[in-house]
């Protein structure tokens, strides 16, 4: 019975050291992993903008330069005037 | 067939092309049921008279009948891109065979089960195939049909769209098609001289000289003596539109007199019709009594029109300068010159009299008798001649002029008579100046045509009764031989043997035509061209081509546009099977050299069905770079739509250069990751092993199965990328085949758009996230989309300097072995 407190402070003792070398022992994981890190998040939202912008500026090409070309274009030319006289239909 | 006819004409040009009505009567003139007069046929039209006959063909049996039976019996042969794709998938299809073939033995031999060997063939078959062609090739046609329909060209059949650039000759009609199919007054003979009209359709040809009273004498008989009047309510139409009761010679007559004389109409009111004899074919005149406009004159003033010979024959003097002469051997003489001469260009010619009666013998009110004829018909005044002929539609001669320089034979292929064939040709330019028949250089050497030469004619008239007895080579002889051939009086079956004729010999025929006697040589042509307004349904059922405003200049464009989109699919192809080299090549090199895979099959895909569908077709859009219209029609021989060199270029020059940008791409992204290459080299196994979880690297690391997936999809995504990149320079120098970049420029704005939309779909791919859930693709990091760079600006390099090298040397090395 004493055994069991003795024991539970032993337990409480030991693990409160042990606390603060984990918690040091993960700091320095955290910085040795550093360079294996790498943020992808802001990879992809960098990539989509990239994408959405080249689309649209694709669009944007087509719309706008069909129209000033299509100006530039002479008028088409008005279709011979000839007709068949049918005969005596 | 005939009992019993009056006066009694049709119309056969919907079946013969003649434009002329043709008397019938029962008479057997002819063993040709063609040309015998006592035979009129189904589904032409009666003009005038009345008649009594019986039925002796029904159905298929009439000749309308065994044409439609001859057209739909036709079997239309392959196009000539049809053709071309086959040929070229035989290649693919070959490559893809041999090398799939030759990689499943190489497998075996390496020790792969069966099962794996099954299926690293069936990924080199599908690496080898390009899935996205056969969209891209439809689509380059339908936006050339698109193209040709905005100039008036309808196209039925998507194919036929290159042909007519293939097309080396051109066998056209000529009623209809090179001729306005109306009969128009082209010129006159008074005061010994011969006047040109304006056949033009807007009047905008020269004009004679009006101020001659004779003239003013012959445009009254001519208005006066002539029963064909403009239908009600056409006062606003121009003179040359309105539609016109009566038969061809008359309206022709009519339109003349109404546009250089005013009203015809109020002339007529003015010199009441007190009687008339109308035109039959045995007197072979027309005559009318008329009362004048002059009130204090009593006298009659009697017009007559008719065959000149008959006209001449009741005819005592002439008028000449407005002063009645009496008729000498000279004025006979120069008059039969006149006659000769219009006759000789294929004209139909009438002559013109006219006679003041004498008050005393025929006082006002006298009661003519048309059927007892109680007045004088002779010692009348011949004034002159005026001549008719179909004309020339006013494009013709320029197309028929493009279409020769452009390397095309142009042959007229008519149902009419030999000499308006002939003048027509010569008007049009299908017989050029300078250019003799066999008669033409009898006539000038005063020989006989048995004597001359065959070779020095280059241009003949061939009639429908001798093309029956010519054989095969003579014809094919006749073919070869001639650069100019007029056919007269060809039947449909004859127009049919003379295409066979000419495919016979290797060329690609188009066929223009409007009637019902051009259907069956429509459909066996390889394009045939029907004339929309004025063609019969049957031709335009026929045709693969429809000309919706019957304007043959239109064939030229056809031609154009033709012969840029055959060169745009070369272009397109190339670009297209480029990019099969890097898809196969990783494949290759798993097998081999036992690497983890470089690229997959979904990204493989991506590329042939999404990335590059864009650009391939947006070369479609590409200017020509030379004249196209200077060049010779292609050999289908030899000038082949994918050829060595094309293969060549792509698979062994511009892929491989590609595929190294990949896999250079691919060697980094696993060197950055720790994978050295020389790590990487029979690897295979144990990275595609589930249970291999501690795999380690050159630096020791050690990498799970799933970690590992991760960085092999992430090289697959990179290779793809990297595909794209060197597709950009692939797609700049595959715009030209011998220009430079630079001479062309970058005026394709489809192109640009196909830059960034392809990049954006890239990038989109890479990034979106969810794609490494669904497709597997990851995110690169920027540094690895510059890994295909250099290699992108080493593909246009090369390409400018190869494209340099053949420019300066034309018909040396560099041509001969690399240009496509």
């Amino acid at each position: 019975m004493q055994v069991g407190t003795m024991d539970l402070v032993t337990l409480v003792v030991f693990g409160s050291w042990l606390a603060p070398a984990l918690a040091s022992a993960e700091n320095a994981d955290k910085d040795y992993d550093s360079p294996f890190e790498y943020d992808y998040e802001s990879l992809r939202i960098g990539g989509l903008v990239f994408a959405v912008v080249l689309f649209v500026l694709g669009i944007v090409l087509i719309v706008t330069k069909k129209c000033s070309c299509s100006s530039d274009k002479p008028r088409p030319k008005a279709p011979d005037e000839e007709t068949a006289v049918p005969i005596a239909q | 067939m005939f009992s019993l006819s009056l006066c009694f004409q049709v119309d056969n040009s919907s079946l013969t092309g003649e434009s002329e009505p043709q008397s019938r009567s029962p008479d057997n003139t002819h063993d040709n049921p063609l040309e015998t007069r006592n035979v009129a046929f189904f589904s032409t039209n009666c003009v005038e008279g009345t008649a009594r006959g019986i039925v002796i063909c029904t159905g298929d049996h009439t000749v309308m009948g065994r044409i439609a039976t001859l057209t739909s019996g036709l079997e239309t042969g392959k196009t000539p891109i049809a053709k071309e794709i086959e040929h070229f998938i035989h290649i693919i299809t070959g490559v893809a065979v041999f090398l799939g073939v030759t990689f499943f033995i190489l497998a075996i031999v390496l020790g792969y089960s069966w099962l794996e060997a099954v299926i690293f063939l069936i990924g080199i078959i599908v690496a080898n195939v390009p899935e996205g062609l056969l969209a891209t090739v439809t689509v380059c046609l339908t936006l050339t049909a698109k193209r040709m329909a905005k100039k008036n060209c309808l196209v039925k059949n998507l194919e036929a769209v290159e042909t007519l650039g293939s097309t080396s000759t051109i066998c056209s009609d000529k009623t209809g098609t090179l001729t306005q199919n109306r009969m128009t007054v082209a010129h006159m003979w008074f005061d010994n001289q011969i006047h040109e009209a304006d056949t033009t359709e807007d009047q905008s040809g020269a004009s004679f000289d009006k101020s001659s009273v004779t003239w003013l004498s012959l445009a009254r008989v001519a208005g006066l003596c002539n029963r064909a009047q403009f239908k009600a309510g056409q006062d606003a139409l121009p003179i040359l539109k309105r539609d016109v009761a009566g038969d061809a010679s008359e309206s022709a007559l009519l339109k003349c007199i109404e546009l250089c004389c005013g009203s015809v109409r109020a002339n007529r009111d003015r010199n009441k019709k007190v009687a008339e004899i109308p035109f039959n074919s045995t007197n072979k005149y027309q005559l009318s009594i008329h009362e004048t406009e002059d009130t204090n004159d009593n006298r009659y003033l009697l017009v007559m029109k008719g065959a000149p010979e008959r006209i001449l024959d009741c005819c005592s003097t002439i008028m000449v300068q407005g002063k009645e002469q009496p008729m000498d051997e000279e004025l006979k003489e120069s008059f039969q010159n006149a006659y000769m001469e219009l006759g000789g260009l294929g004209e139909r010619v009438l002559g013109f009299c006219h006679t003041m009666l004498a008050e005393d013998q025929y006082p006002k009110g006298f009661a003519f008798d048309t059927d007892d004829v109680n007045f004088q018909t002779d010692q009348l005044c011949f004034i002159g001649l005026m001549s008719m002929i179909d004309p020339p539609r006013a494009a013709v001669p320029d197309a028929v002029g493009k279409c020769r320089s452009a390397g095309i034979k142009v042959i007229m292929v008519t149902g009419d008579h030999p000499i308006t064939a002939k003048a027509i040709a010569k008007g049009v330019g299908i017989i050029s100046e300078g250019n003799e028949t066999v008669e033409d250089i009898a006539a000038r050497l005063n020989i006989p045509v048995s004597q001359v030469n065959p070779r020095d004619a280059k241009a003949c008239v061939i009639h429908g009764t001798d093309l029956k007895d010519l054989s095969q080579d003579q014809m094919d002889d006749i073919l070869r031989n001639h650069t100019e051939i007029v056919f007269a009086r060809t039947s449909p079956q004859q127009k049919l043997i003379i295409v066979e004729g000419c495919q016979r010999l290797g060329a690609i025929v188009a066929v223009t035509g409007d009637g019902v006697n051009d259907s069956p040589a429509l459909k066996k042509a390889d394009i045939g061209v029907a004339m929309g307004i004025s063609g019969s349904d049957v031709s335009k059922q026929a045709a693969d081509m429809i000309l919706l405003d019957d304007n043959f200049a239109s064939i030229v464009t056809g031609v154009e546009e033709g012969r840029l989109i055959f060169d745009n699919l070369k272009k397109s192809i190339a670009y297209t099977l480029t990019s099969n080299i890097p898809e196969i090549t990783p494949f290759l090199l798993f097998i081999c050299a036992n690497i983890p895979l470089p690229l997959g099959t979904i990204t493989i895909l991506c590329i042939d069905l999404g990335t590059d569908m864009v650009p391939a077709i947006s070369l479609a859009y590409e200017t020509a770079e030379s004249d196209i219209m200077k060049r010779q029609p292609r050999n289908p021989f030899r000038d082949k739509l994918v050829n060595e060199r094309l293969i060549s270029i792509a698979y062994g020059q511009i892929g491989m250069i590609q595929a190294v940008a990949g896999f250079f791409a691919y060697f980094v992204i696993l060197a950055e990751n720790g994978f050295l290459p020389s790590k990487l080299v029979g690897i295979r196994l144990n990275w595609d092993d589930r249970s291999v979880n501690d795999l380690e690297d050159s630096y020791g690391q050690q990498w799970t199965y799933e970690q590992r997936k991760i960085v092999e999809f992430t090289c697959h995504t990179a290779f793809f990328v990297s595909i794209v990149v060197v597709q950009w320079a692939d797609v700049i120098i595959c715009k030209t085949r011998r220009n430079s970049v630079f001479q062309q420029g970058m005026r394709n704005k489809i192109l640009i758009f196909g830059l960034f939309e392809e990049t954006a779909l890239a990038a989109f791919l890479s990034y979106c996230p969810g794609m490494d859930v669904a497709l597997r693709m990851y995110p690169l990091k920027p540094s690895w989309w510059f890994c295909a760079f250099p290699y992108s600006f080493l593909i246009f390099v090369y390409d400018e300097v190869r494209k340099l090298l053949l420019r300066r040397n034309p018909g040396g090395w560099v041509e001969r072995e690399t240009y496509y």
